[in-house]
C-alpha cells in the first residue's frame, strides 16, 4: 500500500523551504536553492475578491471563505512551480435566485476584477468566467462579455442550481452558445440543495461536493447534453468527484438505455483536473476510466495548495511525457492563447 | 417509478450475458505498484468448489414483498430455488441472507416490529430446510430501540442468527446516531456483527432526473453512514460490533484524504491519529464493489483480511463478483481469506455446506 502523508508531500516538493526556514539561517551563508521552474497550468484556482467575500459572508455554505490576495496566489504559484493559474469563483460563486439583478452584477464586477488580474499580472492568471445558467438572459449576455471584451478562457459553472443539475433542459440556451464558441466549461461542486449538511459533524465538502460532481456528470452524460453540444469542452473538479469509482452503475443505466457503447466514451470525452483526487488509488482509478489525454493539473488553492498535488502526483510516478502532458500540454491544448506565456 | 426504482438491472441473466461491460479492461504495471495481496501466482478455480460465503445476498420473503408493494416500493424477482442455483453455477456453499432495501420501517413500530419478525422467521426456516447453504443476518430497525432489543435476543437466542442487518440510514438518522445507543449497547455485549446495506435517503432518491436512486445514491449513503459510525465515535464506544459495509464502503475508498483532512480541521479528541485507523478495523464486501478501478481505491485503504466476498443476489449474480475478482488475480491465499476465511472467522456459528 502506498501513502503518502502531508508531512512528507510537502517535503518532497517543497525541500528545504518546507522547514520554514530562512534559507541563510538553515544552510548558514549559503544561497537559498532555486524556486522550481514554472511550467505548470493550474485549472483549479480560486480568486475571492473583497466584495465577493463580502457576500459570502451569509450565502455561502460555511460562511465567509479564507482570506485570499492575488499576491497570496502569485506566491504560491512561485513556490509550487506554477505559470499561470486559471482562476475561478468559490462556491455558491455569483448565482442568487432570490436575486437576479445582485447576481448579474456581481458575476459582472468578479469577471471584470478576474480581468484585472490578467492584465496587470501578464502570463500568470487566466479566468473562467462567471455565468448562471438558470439565468439564461442574463448569461447569453455576460458570456458575449467574458469572452469578447475580457478574452476571458472559458466559463466556470457550479454541479447544482438549486435542484438543477448540469443536464437540465431549461439551461441549453446557453450551451447552445457555448458550443458556437467551443468553450472549455470548468465545473466546481457546491453544497446541493437536497443533502449538504445531513450528517451531523461532517461538513459538506468532505462527501457532498464530490457526490454533486457525480450526479452533474451523470446528468450531463444522460441527459443528451454531452451529445447535443460536442464542442464543449468539459472539466471536472477533483478527478470527477467519484465517478471513477462508480463507472460500473453508470455502465449498468447505459445498458438499461440501451446507449450503444455504454457510458465509457461519453466519460472520456471529458476532462478532469487533480486537485484533492491524486491518492494513489484515486489516480488509479482515474486513470482506468480516461487516458492520460484527459488530466489536467488543478490545487484547489487556497483551500488546498500546490505542494500537495505536486506530492500526489510525484507519488505515483508518472512518465516525463505524462507528467508534462497533465502539468501543462492538455491545458495548452484546451487554451492555446496559454502558449504566449 | 416501479419496479426499477431500485435496481437498474433485476435479472441477473441480463448481467451474466453482458460481461463486457467496459469496465474489465485488464492493467499492467499499475496495479503491481500498489504492493497489493500476497505473493504467489493467481490461482486457478477448482472445477465445482463451492466454498465461498456470501455475505451480501438477499431474501424476499411473501410478507416483505406485500409491504413493499403496499408502500409502493419495488422488489426484485426472487426465490430460494433461484438462490441456490446461483450460488451453484457461481461456486458459493452459503450465503448469509439480509432483507431488500428499504427494509420495515414507514413510521409505524408495530408494523415494522411485525414484519422483521416475519422476514427473520422466514430467514430462518431456510436456514433449517437447506442445511449449510444459508444463514441469516436478522432484520431489526434501530429507531425502534424497544422492538430492536426484543427482536435481537429472539433473533440469536432463538432463531441462532449469525448477525444483525441494518441499513445505512432510518429517516434521515445515520449509524452513529447516539439513539441508537441501547442497541448498540446490547450487540456489543454479543459482540455481534452488523451487516450494513444502503438504501436512498428521502433527501436524495429523485435529485438526478432519469437516474435510478442505486446509481450514485446508495455508494453516497455508505459513505455518509460509515464517517457517521467514525466521527461520532459510536464505532469507538462499541468496539465489539464487527461491522461489514456493501458494496466496498460506497464511495469511502475514493474520499479517505478528505476525512484526513476534516479530522485536521475538526480535532475529534477520539481521533487522535485520524479516521483511517477506525476506518481500517471495519469490514467491507465485494459486491459492486469489484471493478480494477474500486480495487485499487480499497486496497489503498485496507489489508486483505477486511475483504469479504459478496454478491448482491438478486440484483447482480455470482459470475459478475466472480469475474472482478478474477480480473484483480489475487494471489492463493488473498482469495481464500476474501471468500471463506474471513466470514468464517466473524460467524463461527454459521453452519457451512
Amino acid at each position: 500500500m502506498i501513502r503518502i502523508d502531508a508531512g512528507r508531500r510537502r517535503f518532497l516538493t517543497g525541500g528545504i523551504a518546507t522547514f520554514g526556514l530562512g534559507a541563510t539561517a538553515a544552510l548558514g551563508q549559503q544561497a537559498a536553492p532555486a524556486p522550481p521552474a514554472k511550467t505548470r497550468i493550474d485549472v483549479h484556482h480560486h480568486y475571492i475578491p473583497p466584495f465577493h467575500a463580502d457576500i459570502m459572508e451569509s450565502k455561502r455554505s460555511g460562511g465567509r471563505p479564507p482570506k485570499w490576495t492575488p499576491q497570496m496566489s502569485l506566491d504560491e504559484m512561485d513556490k509550487s512551480g506554477i505559470a499561470t493559474a486559471i482562476v475561478s469563483l468559490v462556491q455558491p460563486g455569483a448565482w442568487f435566485e432570490d436575486d437576479v439583478p445582485l447576481s448579474r452584477r456581481l458575476a459582472r464586477e468578479c469577471n471584470d476584477y478576474g480581468a484585472k488580474m490578467m492584465a496587470d499580472h501578464p502570463g500568470r492568471f487566466g479566468l473562467f468566467a462567471a455565468v448562471a445558467p438558470p439565468d439564461p438572459d442574463g448569461s447569453l449576455k455576460e458570456i458575449e462579455y467574458v469572452f469578447d471584451t475580457l478574452k476571458a478562457d472559458g466559463v466556470g459553472l457550479f454541479t447544482s442550481y438549486g435542484d438543477k443539475y448540469l443536464g437540465d433542459p431549461s439551461f441549453e440556451p446557453v450551451y447552445a452558445e457555448l458550443n458556437r464558441r467551443k468553450a472549455v466549461v470548468y465545473v466546481h461542486p457546491t453544497t446541493p440543495n437536497c443533502c449538504g449538511r445531513i450528517v451531523p459533524g461532517i461538513g459538506p465538502s468532505t462527501i457532498e461536493f464530490a457526490t454533486d460532481s457525480t450526479r452533474t456528470i451523470t446528468h450531463i452524460l444522460f441527459s443528451g447534453v454531452a451529445t447535443k453540444y460536442p464542442d464543449i469542452r468539459w472539466i471536472f473538479s477533483h478527478s470527477g468527484g467519484t465517478v471513477p469509482f462508480l463507472t460500473a452503475r453508470l455502465e449498468l443505466v447505459a445498458q438499461q438505455r440501451k446507449m450503444t457503447g455504454g457510458a465509457a466514451p461519453i466519460l472520456r470525452k471529458f476532462y478532469y483536473e487533480l486537485a484533492q483526487g491524486n491518492t494513489p488509488g484515486q489516480l488509479a482509478a482515474l486513470l482506468k476510466m480516461v487516458p492520460i489525454s484527459q488530466v489536467l493539473y488543478g490545487t484547489d488553492y487556497p483551500f488546498r495548495d500546490g505542494a500537495e498535488v505536486n506530492g500526489g502526483i510525484a507519488a505515483y510516478g508518472f512518465t516525463a511525457d505524462d507528467l508534462r502532458s497533465i502539468e501543462r500540454e492538455v491545458a495548452l491544448k484546451l487554451i492555446p492563447r496559454l502558449k504566449q506565456g | 417509478m416501479t419496479m426499477f426504482s431500485n435496481c437498474v438491472c433485476c435479472t441477473p441473466a441480463l448481467a451474466a450475458a453482458s460481461p463486457s461491460i467496459g469496465r474489465r479492461k485488464f492493467i499492467a504495471g499499475g496495479i503491481a505498484a500498489l504492493g497489493l495481496g500476497s505473493a504467489g501466482a493467481p490461482v486457478v478455480r477448482a472445477q465445482g468448489s463451492n466454498t465461498k460465503i456470501d455475505v451480501h445476498h438477499h431474501f424476499l420473503p411473501p410478507e416483505h414483498r406485500e409491504a413493499l408493494g403496499k408502500h409502493k416500493s419495488g422488489a426484485p424477482k426472487w426465490s430460494v430455488q433461484m438462490s441456490l442455483e446461483d450460488m451453484d453455477k457461481s461456486g458459493i456453499g452459503t450465503s448469509v441472507l439480509s432483507q431488500v432495501q428499504p427494509g420495515t420501517w414507514w413510521g409505524d413500530a408495530e408494523e415494522s416490529r411485525k414484519l422483521s419478525r416475519q422476514i427473520n422467521e422466514y430467514g430462518a426456516k431456510l436456514v433449517r430446510d437447506h442445511p449449510g447453504r444459508f444463514g441469516l443476518f436478522a432484520t431489526i430497525t434501530p429507531l425502534d430501540a424497544d422492538g430492536s432489543l426484543r427482536e435481537i435476543e429472539y433473533a440469536f437466542d432463538t432463531l441462532k442468527a449469525d448477525g444483525i442487518g441494518l441499513l445505512t440510514s432510518y429517516d434521515g438518522k445515520y449509524l452513529g446516531d447516539a439513539s441508537f445507543a441501547p442497541v448498540y449497547a446490547e450487540l456489543n455485549r454479543r459482540k455481534a456483527v452488523i451487516y450494513v446495506h444502503p438504501l436512498a435517503p428521502n433527501c436524495c432518491a429523485n435529485v438526478v432526473p432519469g437516474i435510478p436512486a442505486g446509481s450514485i445514491e446508495y455508494a453516497a449513503d455508505s459513505t455518509r453512514t460509515i464517517a457517521h459510525l467514525v466521527f461520532s465515535g459510536m464505532s469507538q464506544k462499541y468496539p465489539d460490533i464487527r461491522w461489514i459495509f456493501s458494496h466496498s464502503g460506497g464511495t469511502l475508498p475514493f474520499l479517505t484524504q478528505r476525512f484526513i483532512q476534516q479530522q485536521k480541521v475538526q480535532k475529534h479528541p477520539h481521533l487522535p491519529d485520524g479516521p483511517m485507523p477506525e476506518f481500517q478495523k471495519l469490514y467491507y464486501e465485494l459486491a459492486q464493489g469489484n471493478t480494477k478501478a474500486q480495487l485499487s481505491a480499497l486496497f489503498e485503504m485496507v489489508k486483505v483480511s477486511q475483504v469479504l466476498y459478496g454478491t448482491d443476489y438478486p440484483y447482480r449474480d455470482g459470475a459478475e463478483v466472480n469475474a472482478g475478482i478474477d480480473n484483480w488475480k489475487f494471489g492463493a491465499a488473498d482469495l481464500r481469506s476474501i471468500e471463506n476465511e474471513t466470514a468464517r472467522r466473524l460467524l463461527p456459528n454459521l453452519k457451512t455446506a
